[in-house]
């Protein structure tokens, strides 16, 4: 790892979480971190393969500011960049011996910022108090809370990549020798921790009214994607057999299916009865009303 | 004193400042013991300032009542800054009980209403669609997530003067909108959880017992019933486990792993 890597990778760090709170661009999510720890790292297909489970594991899991989550983000940042340059370290595996178990570490340094704040709260609550108060400086004491949250993510990433290789090199080369069965079951593992998100993420959801569309979703999808990868099973054994065969086929696309449950969601949006008439609103309320249901109707396609 | 009614109109680089503030801002100050309370503060003191007029006792009051317990959603802050902020440029100090209703009445389900929609549909629908490209090597599926985010950005720039137009009836108008955009988003979640399930937890049985001369191919015989059997069985696992007591994700995801390091070591699943 070039020392240029190690730096960027501890700045992506460092900001990420600052998007996370504020902006919310999206690349502070893990399938984020691994688009560009992947593009750092000169391997984008590893990051985003490692970002894209970190991802999937997390599905449900996620409240702003509120509780303290396990931060896939920066597993995503160290797996990544582990897999790349450490010998013998597979993404699946990068991704349950590195990426989970950073990722929980990670929930005591988080507490640790959120503590770390209370410091400067004090301080603007002592600052009103003063006879004559500095405004500027209620707003800096505001702004240095960015100090500890920044820190608590990019100085455990700055550690771990600048001295954790040769540790990370002996762990891969035993899982790769003596430990073998331990390396494949991290894999299994690996393959597997994207079903933790998704039974989160229903228990969020009112499964037991929408049932019907988790049936719909998972047997449509289960359908096609055994369809999907047959043919590309035969078409490959076809065109070894037969050189004259070039047709290319590809895997299922995700976003056809994701448009057929956002076909279902209009579908259920429109069979919602507003009452928004009925409700009391007097005579010039109502015209607003109108222009509101616009605007309304604007952020459902776009959010969606 | 005798003049508490304040006169300062709120302009257009007004709302600009305060969105500013709060996009960039707003949550730095997060802290165990009263949460966003600094950040709301610090997204509408120079408006404060204008209203109440520097070092008068009604600005250390405001402040003071700012400086109080806050914590909501920050993708719909504004839009109770923007309430806030249409009772105290109009009553000034005397509007400060009201003030305080409405920003305790209304964080409560502004954070829930904003949870719901932002911190589990749009990751659930996009972040879905991102790692199922992602996992095939393809960035396209982050980049949509991205643009969706911006254009997020767009609405929660222009919420505050929305809020701060139509006063607090906005909040009973919007109610049912939310509430029927939501359930379909969650339609199309709970769709969507099942496609993944379908296609993103990929094991299999590996496990080929001998009975007697018959060799019994586990995987093939689901595979009759319904593909992707197993991935189903494990969500519903993790599922049904999530609903006992004690059970955090965290602690789910260190099951899971150390069932898998088993199973996987005993040769019985194995990835695909």
């Amino acid at each position: 790892m070039a020392w240029w890597q190690i730096l960027l990778l501890t700045l992506y760090a460092g900001l990420e979480i600052l998007d996370e709170l504020q902006v919310y661009s999206a690349l502070n999510t893990p399938v984020g971190a691994g688009l560009i720890a992947g593009i750092i790292m000169g391997d984008l297909p590893t990051g985003l393969f490692i970002g894209a489970s970190m991802q999937l594991t997390v599905l449900g899991i996620g409240t702003f500011g509120g509780a303290s989550k396990i931060d896939a983000t920066t597993g995503t940042v160290l797996a990544t960049a582990f897999s790349t340059t450490v010998k013998g370290m597979s993404p699946q595996t990068a991704i349950s011996s590195i990426a989970v178990p950073v990722a929980a570490i990670m929930i005591e340094l988080d507490i640790l910022a959120r503590f770390a704040n209370t410091y400067f709260s004090h301080r603007i609550d002592h600052l009103i108090d003063q006879d004559k108060i500095n405004y500027k400086a209620v707003e800096r004491n505001v702004l240095y809370g960015a100090i500890p949250w920044s820190l608590s993510r990019a100085v455990p990433v700055f550690i771990a990549l600048a001295f954790g290789r040769g540790l990370v090199q002996t762990i891969a080369n035993a899982l790769n020798g003596d430990l073998l069965w331990l390396g494949n079951g991290l894999a299994v593992a690996g393959a597997t921790l994207p079903a933790v998100g998704f039974a989160v993420l229903l228990r969020y959801l009112p499964v037991k009214k929408h049932a019907a569309y988790l049936i719909l979703g998972f047997t449509v999808t289960t359908l096609f994607s055994v369809l999907f990868s047959s043919i590309q099973a035969l078409g490959t054994g076809l065109s070894q057999v037969n050189k004259g065969f070039t047709s290319i086929f590809n895997g299922l696309p995700m976003l056809a299916i994701a448009m057929l449950g956002l076909a279902l969601a209009i579908l259920h949006y429109k069979s919602i009865p507003l009452t928004k008439g009925a409700a009391q609103t007097t005579e010039n309320q109502s015209n607003n009303a109108n222009s509101d249901s616009d605007d309304e109707g604007e952020i459902t396609d776009d959010e969606l | 004193m005798t003049n508490s009614k304040p006169k300062y109109k709120l302009t257009d680089q007004d709302f600009n400042q305060i969105n500013r503030r709060s996009l960039f801002g707003f949550q730095l100050g997060w802290n165990y013991e009263k949460m966003q309370n600094s950040g709301y503060l610090y997204t509408i003191l120079p408006q404060l300032r204008k209203i109440y007029g520097d070092d008068t006792p009604e600005l250390r009051e405001m402040m003071k009542t700012h400086m109080q317990f806050f914590n909501t959603s920050n993708f719909f802050n504004t839009i109770i800054t923007g309430l806030d902020l249409a009772v105290e440029e109009n009553e000034g100090i005397e509007g400060k009980d009201t003030v305080t209703g409405i920003k305790v009445g209304l964080m409560g389900s502004f954070a829930a209403i904003g949870d719901s929609i932002f911190a589990s549909l749009i990751p659930t629908i996009f972040g879905a669609l991102a790692a199922s490209m992602a996992t095939q090597g393809n960035p396209i599926g982050v980049i949509i997530w991205v643009a969706a985010c911006l254009l997020i950005c767009v609405f929660r720039w222009k919420q505050l003067r929305f809020a701060y137009g139509k006063g607090v009836s906005l909040v009973t108008d919007m109610r049912d909108q939310l509430n029927a955009l939501t359930d379909s988003a969650t339609v199309l979640g709970v769709f969507m959880v099942g496609a993944l399930v379908a296609t993103m937890v990929n094991i299999k049985f590996a496990w080929v017992p001998q009975i007697g001369k018959v060799t019994m191919n586990i995987q093939n015989n689901l595979d009759m019933i319904i593909p992707k059997l197993l991935p189903a069985a494990v969500v519903g696992f993790v599922y049904w486990m999530l609903g006992k007591k004690g059970m955090t994700s965290t602690k789910a995801i260190f099951i899971v792993l150390i069932l898998c390091v088993i199973l996987g070591g005993l040769g019985i699943v194995t990835k695909i």
